[in-house]
């Protein structure tokens, strides 16, 4: 008899209460990166909302959101993207719109907004150097990195055409302002990858990944490298002999999309607008020097003074860099990478 | 009466057939779903575009890119030349640990066959701090004053040779070591009691008959090195760029499934020519055996 009453009981209890709470789905890069984001940015935003989150990690978002989309097995509610293969992947229809009535739409400047992917912070790919190698007198500009003979030293260059045919014109003499209009012509194109070729028999290795190319020059296996600021930053703070320059750097941001098809569509909007609070993004900037999109992160201090000038989009950093631009990538990326890997072969 | 049992015998024997033939059915269903199904799926694929439609496109796009054949190129170079340092290091290591007493062969072979149960990844890595610019190796040569310059060990075709020679020798030391064990001790005794000087009984008792060993240890070495990924990834530096680096940069930076299954067709098919041209060597090769036989 008391069995029956207290399986009743439970019974009730269990019908009074939720089932489930609301779990969604997050997919990010992983590694130091993806700990940033989840403590900076969604850990708090989930407890906040009471929702059950889970991560998934992914170096290669955009291949991995192809394969859930197409073969109709989308694991995943939230995707985190660099904006160009956010661009790629709104163009392939493998994102979902995002929804401006959840997200605040003025929380992204003018030109980075997207409707699919929302960007929410930045990193410029810089020049950096081994400072045994050079000590005060490393390269200033893109034209002194391509000088071998002042300049000599291994170079290290990311293999794949994005940034560095942005960096190749720089070097070239360039305006900032006129990359893309340049690139944008028959010859712009040539000229970069003849620009690249050009340096080619100095560059000792072409890295792969962000991480590789920390750990070139952490082990100053390579005197010039190109990489990107957060690494460059990661290094130098580790006490690595290991200076970088924001000077002429390409700038690009990172976003996060719902795939085409999540099952939990309306909580994933609601998370991405929770995890992105200017008070979130400017902490994310205690774990990695990535800064926020979000012009009102910069606002009351949320981000000390000193941080600043590690990142790229903090206004005294901002004048000779170039935006990259995603939709040149969308329209352009095959042409420029299948002449990048030609070249890479020559 | 012998007659009778006959018939029983046989069915007993047709149903232990059926038997073992059942409990081989769960694997032949898993080698069915694992490896035939993706197969075709993959051929599938390649005849599709982007959109889902049929086309040849993709063949059209991948066969006619000297991107695809200096891959093609760069995958062979790298197997022929992973094949022919295990052939110069591994026939004189499998003799030497055949001929050696039992107890300190075993303890040979283990040293042998330790990087096998270490992860692929960590022994690559592994390389890099050996042979890089700042690297054991080079801080000892230019230490002890031998170079001026670091050499470029890493980075480069040397480097990946290397990694994956080292991944390598093992597989194509185990079936040439087997061979050469079961030589007839007496066989090699004989030579020599006949005068053949070391290097006559190497030439004409030792080799060719491990010849079957040193076959299947190259067959081995070959199908495995045709589809590396990890090791010219990490130890190429973005130089040494074999079929299977095309492939995930296809994917990866081009989202092609399309392209990306040709060149995974490309690559099955490379491996099944190799495959029958190795079949025919060694049939040829047990021929002309029988024909020495016989004369």
């Amino acid at each position: 008899m008391s069995w029956l009453r207290i399986s009743l009981a439970v019974v009730a209890v269990s019908a009074a209460l939720p089932v489930h709470a609301q779990t969604v789905t997050i997919t990010t890069a992983g590694g130091d990166y993806g700990n940033a984001i989840k403590e900076a940015m969604w850990g708090p935003a989930a407890k906040e909302l009471g929702y059950d989150v889970r991560e998934e990690t992914q170096s290669d978002g955009l291949a991995a959101l192809k394969m859930q989309v197409t073969s109709g097995a989308v694991t995943t509610d939230i995707i985190h993207l660099g904006s160009p293969e956010g661009a790629q992947a709104a163009a392939q229809s493998l994102l979902e719109p995002l929804d401006y009535k959840i997200i605040d739409p003025k929380s992204v400047p003018d030109g980075a907004k997207s409707d699919y992917c929302y960007p929410f912070d930045s990193y410029g790919t810089v020049m950096s150097w081994n400072t045994k190698t050079y000590g005060e007198n490393p390269p200033k500009t893109w034209a002194e990195f391509w000088d071998v003979a002042k300049f000599s030293g291994s170079r290290a260059l990311r293999a794949n055409a994005q940034d560095l045919i942005e960096i190749a014109l720089l070097s070239d003499g360039v305006t900032p302002a006129d990359v893309y209009p340049v690139l944008s012509t028959p010859e712009g194109l040539e000229r970069a990858i003849k620009r690249l070729e050009a340096i080619k028999p100095n560059v000792s290795v072409w890295w792969t990944s962000g991480a590789q190319s920390a750990q070139l020059l952490k082990d100053g296996e390579a005197d010039l490298v190109v990489t990107w600021n957060g690494r460059a930053q990661t290094v130098k703070a580790d006490g690595g002999a290991v200076d970088y320059t924001f000077k002429g750097s390409v700038i690009g941001t990172d976003c996060l999309g719902v795939p085409k098809g999540a099952a939990n569509k309306e909580a994933a909007m609601k998370l991405i607008a929770g995890m992105t609070q200017p008070a979130r993004v400017a902490r994310l900037t205690d774990f990695i020097a990535y800064g926020p999109v979000n012009p009102a992160a910069y606002k009351g201090g949320l981000i000390p003074e000193d941080r600043l000038k590690t990142l790229a989009t903090a206004p005294e950093n901002a004048g000779t860099s170039v935006f990259s631009n995603a939709d040149w990538w969308v329209r352009n990326g095959e042409a420029a990478q299948k002449a990048f890997d030609e070249m890479m072969n020559r | 009466m012998t007659v009778a049992v006959d018939p029983a015998l046989a069915a007993d024997a047709r149903r232990e057939r059926r038997f073992f033939l059942s409990l081989s059915l769960p694997a032949l269903f898993i080698v069915g779903l694992a490896a035939i199904l993706p197969i075709l799926w993959i051929i599938r694929q390649s005849f599709l575009t982007t959109g889902g439609e049929y086309t040849v496109g993709n063949y059209e796009k991948v066969l006619s890119s000297g991107l695809t054949w200096s891959a093609l190129a760069t995958t062979v170079e790298l197997s022929l030349g992973t094949l022919a340092v295990c052939i110069l290091l591994g026939t004189p290591l499998a003799l030497a640990l055949a001929s050696a007493r039992p107890r300190v062969a075993n303890v040979l072979m283990a040293f042998v066959m330790l990087p096998l149960w270490t992860s692929i990844l960590v022994r690559t890595y592994g390389w890099l701090v050996l042979l890089r610019r700042d690297g054991l190796i080079n801080a000892a040569l230019t230490g002890s004053g031998l170079t001026a310059e670091p050499l470029p060990l890493v980075y480069n075709f040397t480097g990946t040779l290397i990694g994956m020679v080292h991944y390598m020798l093992p597989l194509f030391l185990l079936p040439v070591y087997a061979a050469m064990r079961d030589i007839d001790a007496n066989l090699i005794r004989a030579a020599a009691s006949m005068g053949a000087t070391l290097g006559q009984v190497v030439r004409t008792v030792i080799l060719p008959l491990s010849a079957g060993g040193i076959f299947s240890g190259s067959t081995i070495v070959f199908i495995y090195t045709i589809g590396f990924f990890i090791t010219p990834a990490v130890l190429g530096g973005g130089k040494v760029n074999p079929l299977s680096i095309r492939i995930e940069r296809t994917l990866s930076t081009f989202q092609d499934w399309g392209s990306a299954s040709v060149l995974g067709i490309l690559l099955l098919v490379l491996m099944a020519l190799i495959g029958v041209m190795f079949l025919a060597a060694r049939r040829l090769m047990t021929r002309n055996k029988v024909g020495v036989a016989h004369a």
